[in-house]
């Protein structure tokens, strides 16, 4: 069952990352000092009647910071990349992509090209973010607690990594409070991840920041189609004539 | 084994043959740039390398992130030369495509290096388009309105792509161009440009993330001649200062005039009696200077009257204190001639010196007594005066019956022939006249100031000290023929002139005398001399009321205390009582005193 207090703090949090203007910069600043990143807090309502049930936000106001937090998360994501490589090149490893799979796929196929955007419906288009959005909680935590491990990792890019993670928690959130005002109570089935993602045990140093640099590589990519996802589903959901497109 | 060998040769020899010929496998292509223009298609370009000199054809192949599967490049055409597009269904987005080009020819193939691209990451747009640029009037000014489209490939109402626009603006002459963000909006609007200049704009966009398109075609704009009010304005002001400028240097000339005399006020001239001011401007300026040359002044002929410096002080009969014994060798020549500009004491101290110093030169120098007298007059004159107040040092001032110090130097204006004296006269006068008071007040031999009788003139011709003032004549009447005799009185005391008595005797009191009163005393007796006359030496000739004996006691003890000069009085009443004249004293009123005594220092001023 949803939580109403976790709505209530998923919506203050969307609340709060969608003051951040597009620079990036000041908002990852912003965010970054703000202490209120994970714990939740009381929302402040306009019309407040009873404890929680009559606050709403409108769905226009929701999928705009829903879009926002988005791509804040993308350009954070992109941003921590280009750190790890340049901590890589003072570190003397060439980590080039490795071959093969790296990204690890997906246990719900996600849609891959605009083609296929265009016939999901909203459901899948929120669903898809949902999963995407809870598989990667996870591993953040895990790269960001090994980058702490390291012993001449940027501390701008630790605490974009400790960002990201607790960024990634309330766009969850805000996904689902989107999916119970777009599909209703009870649209969303959710589907509980069978099993957490294999968790690798580092045998060697190099395996590690293998294994992290894999992990932002990968999320960086997620953090795009969960954009992208957002987007469209913005667009259908405010300006329906517009988006004919799709 | 001979198979294997020939083959092995013909191999050989086919390669000499086809280097020979110049043909060989092709050279290893290489992968350029992917690039997709709304991130739904993409194309890619590959260079190829050496041909070999045969006709060699290129397959791109790509294999997909998660797959083993080996596509082969669906469109070679559409994106033109060695160049390989992806429509729509076979791009797949956040997927690694692993790419790469083979180059085959009938002599071998070569791979190019494998490419991983994502079609996210590799979006350029196409350029705007319909870039128009108008002029807007406004109230502030003119200024031009950009705006444009965006590239129609891509999608950005659905928000697949978000485009980031950018323009640039330059005349045509500019080296560089001046840029501008737009953001999402699709028009600008630039302001501060030249008025009537053509002006050139470009366009370009981007995806928040991906690659800058290129620029659009040039689109021209030229802006309307106007002015800008701001410079208007400063015209304006400019032209309004000026005409005011003018105006106010148009009033200065007419009141030209008395604008000088305000601001030059004329330089008063110079209000000197006597002053040329032509002659200064001729450029003579001894002739100026000469002009202003009062005769007679300073007193050139009365300092050797005035020669205090003269005193000769004398411990004993050796010890001569020369003062300045360079003028009083001169000074002794011209004694005769000198008048006595006497200041009081100076001048008795002086006369005494001149007249003893001089005793050899002294006869016959009966032509010159009346000046002496004359001057002596004055200067005897001035003594009295000195009492009231003391006169400053070189300040003659010319007095009329009333006794100054330097009366002498005014009333006799001859020029004298001993100009060198004035310097040398006055300063050492005054200076060493305490010196000399100091030395001479041991002596207290009553003589010093008697003017004996020219008889006994030879006693005191061999002073021990020098005796000051012995000669004061006060004798206001007039000048009796002065008494040659040099009464050189061998004490050094100073004679205070106390009083003067109606019958213009003046009461002097000896300075030494340390019981002596400022004023009122009476004296009467044995301290103080009546002044007789003044001789035309400039010798006080006091009375002598003692008797006989006191003056030879007087006589006797100048003898015997010729070394000492000291103040302290014999016990006897002919003592000479010595007095000095102080400055605040009343002088109305001098009592004629005992023994004649004239304290000369008392009409020095007290410097």
């Amino acid at each position: 069952m949803i939580n109403i207090q976790a709505v209530k703090s998923a919506n203050e949090h969307l609340l709060l990352s969608s003051y951040c203007p597009e620079v990036l910069q000041v908002c990852v600043a912003f965010v970054l000092c703000s202490p209120q990143a994970v714990t939740g807090s009381p929302v402040d309502c306009p019309d407040q009647d009873t404890a929680g049930t009559s606050c709403t936000i409108s769905l226009e106001k929701l999928l705009e910071r829903a879009v926002q937090h988005a791509e804040l998360i993308y350009r954070v994501s992109e941003e921590s990349k280009l750190l790890f490589d340049e901590m890589l090149i003072s570190f003397g490893m060439n980590l080039h992509v490795p071959e093969g799979t790296m990204c690890a796929p997906k246990t719900v196929p996600v849609p891959m090209s605009k083609s296929e955007i265009q016939q999901i419906s909203d459901k899948w288009i929120l669903h898809s973010v949902l999963i995407l959005a809870q598989f990667w909680i996870d591993p953040l935590v895990d790269v960001q607690t090994s980058l702490e491990n390291y012993e001449n990792a940027p501390s701008a890019l630790v605490n974009r990594s400790k960002w990201m993670s607790s960024k990634l928690m309330s766009l969850e959130q805000g996904i689902l409070v989107l999916s119970r005002q777009i599909l209703g109570e009870g649209g969303l089935a959710l589907e509980v991840p069978e099993e957490t993602p294999e968790r690798f045990v580092s045998s060697s140093s190099f395996e590690t920041v293998r294994r992290d640099y894999s992990a932002i590589y990968c999320f960086r990519k997620d953090a795009h189609k969960m954009q992208t996802f957002l987007k469209l589903l913005k667009c259908r959901q405010i300006d329906k004539e517009n988006c004919t497109f799709f | 084994m001979r198979n294997s060998g020939a083959v092995l040769i013909l191999t050989f020899i086919a390669k000499l043959i086809s280097q020979a010929a110049g043909v060989s496998p092709p050279g290893k292509p290489r992968l350029t740039s992917c690039r997709s223009p709304e991130k739904e298609t993409f194309t890619c370009w590959w260079e190829p390398g050496d041909d070999g000199g045969l006709p060699t054809t290129y397959a791109l192949y790509y294999r997909l992130e998660n797959s083993e599967t080996v596509y082969e490049c669906p469109d070679y055409r559409t994106a033109g030369e060695n160049s390989c597009f992806f429509n729509k269904n076979d791009t797949s987005l956040w997927v690694n495509y692993n790419i790469t080009v083979v180059a085959t020819n009938a002599l071998g193939k070569n791979i190019s290096d494998p490419v991983e691209v994502d079609v996210v990451y590799i979006v350029q747009p196409n350029t705007p388009e319909n870039v128009t640029a108008v002029v807007v009037h406004d109230d502030q000014g003119p200024f031009v309105r950009v705006s444009w489209e965006k590239p129609r490939t891509a999608d950005t109402r659905s928000g697949w792509i978000t485009l980031l626009y950018q323009l640039r603006v330059k005349q045509e002459k500019d080296k560089e161009w001046e840029e501008y963000d737009a953001g999402m909006q699709k028009y600008y609007n630039v302001f501060s440009l030249h008025p009537d200049k053509e002006y050139m704009v470009q366009v370009r966009c981007k995806p928040d993330h991906g690659f800058w398109s290129k620029w659009t075609q040039t689109t021209y704009v030229k802006m309307p001649n106007y002015i800008p009010r701001e410079r208007s304005l400063w015209i304006m002001i400019t032209i309004f200062s000026v005409f005011i400028v003018l105006i106010l240097t148009w009033t200065l000339n007419v009141k030209r005039k008395s604008v000088k005399l305000c601001l030059l006020p004329p330089v008063p001239g110079p209000k000197i009696k006597g002053f040329d001011k032509q002659l200064l401007k001729s450029g003579k300026s001894e002739e100026v200077f000469n002009s202003l040359v009062i005769k007679g002044f300073p007193p050139t002929t009365d300092y050797v009257d005035l020669m205090v410096e003269y005193l000769e002080v004398y411990d004993n009969e050796e010890q001569e204190l020369v003062l300045d014994g360079k003028d009083l060798s001169e000074d002794c020549m011209k004694s005769k001639s000198l008048s006595d500009s006497d200041s009081g004491r100076g001048s008795c101290d002086s006369r005494t010196l001149l007249l003893e110093k001089c005793m050899e030169g002294r006869e016959g120098s009966g032509s010159d007594r009346h000046q002496y007298s004359q001057h002596g007059e004055t200067s005897w004159a001035s003594s009295e005066s000195s009492e009231s107040q003391g006169p400053e040092p070189g300040s003659p001032e010319s007095t009329d019956g009333r006794v100054k110090t330097w009366p002498v130097v005014f009333s006799s204006p001859q020029p004298q022939p001993h100009h060198h004296y004035q310097n040398g006269a006055v300063k050492p006068a005054y200076h060493s006249v305490p010196e000399i008071l100091s030395h001479l007040s041991p002596l207290a031999t009553p003589s010093n100031y008697h003017q004996l009788p020219p008889q006994q003139e030879g006693r005191f011709s061999k002073p021990a000290c020098r005796h000051s003032q012995s000669y004061n004549q006060f004798n206001l009447d007039g000048v009796n023929p002065p008494v040659p005799g040099v009464s050189q009185s061998h004490s050094l005391e100073y004679v205070e002139v106390q009083t003067v008595d109606p019958q213009n005797m003046l009461l002097l009191r000896p300075l030494s005398d340390p019981n002596r009163e400022p004023e009122g005393s009476d004296y009467a007796g044995e301290d103080y001399s009546r002044v007789k006359e003044v001789t035309s030496n400039n010798i006080l000739l006091l009375q002598r009321e003692m008797s006989h004996q006191c003056m030879n006691d007087y006589n006797q003890d100048l003898d015997s205390q010729a070394d000492q000069c000291t103040t302290q009085q014999p016990p006897h009443p002919c003592k000479p009582a010595i007095h000095q004249l102080n400055s605040g004293m009343p002088q109305e009123v001098m009592r004629v005193m005992g023994n004649g005594y004239v304290d000369s220092t008392v009409l020095m001023p007290t410097y």
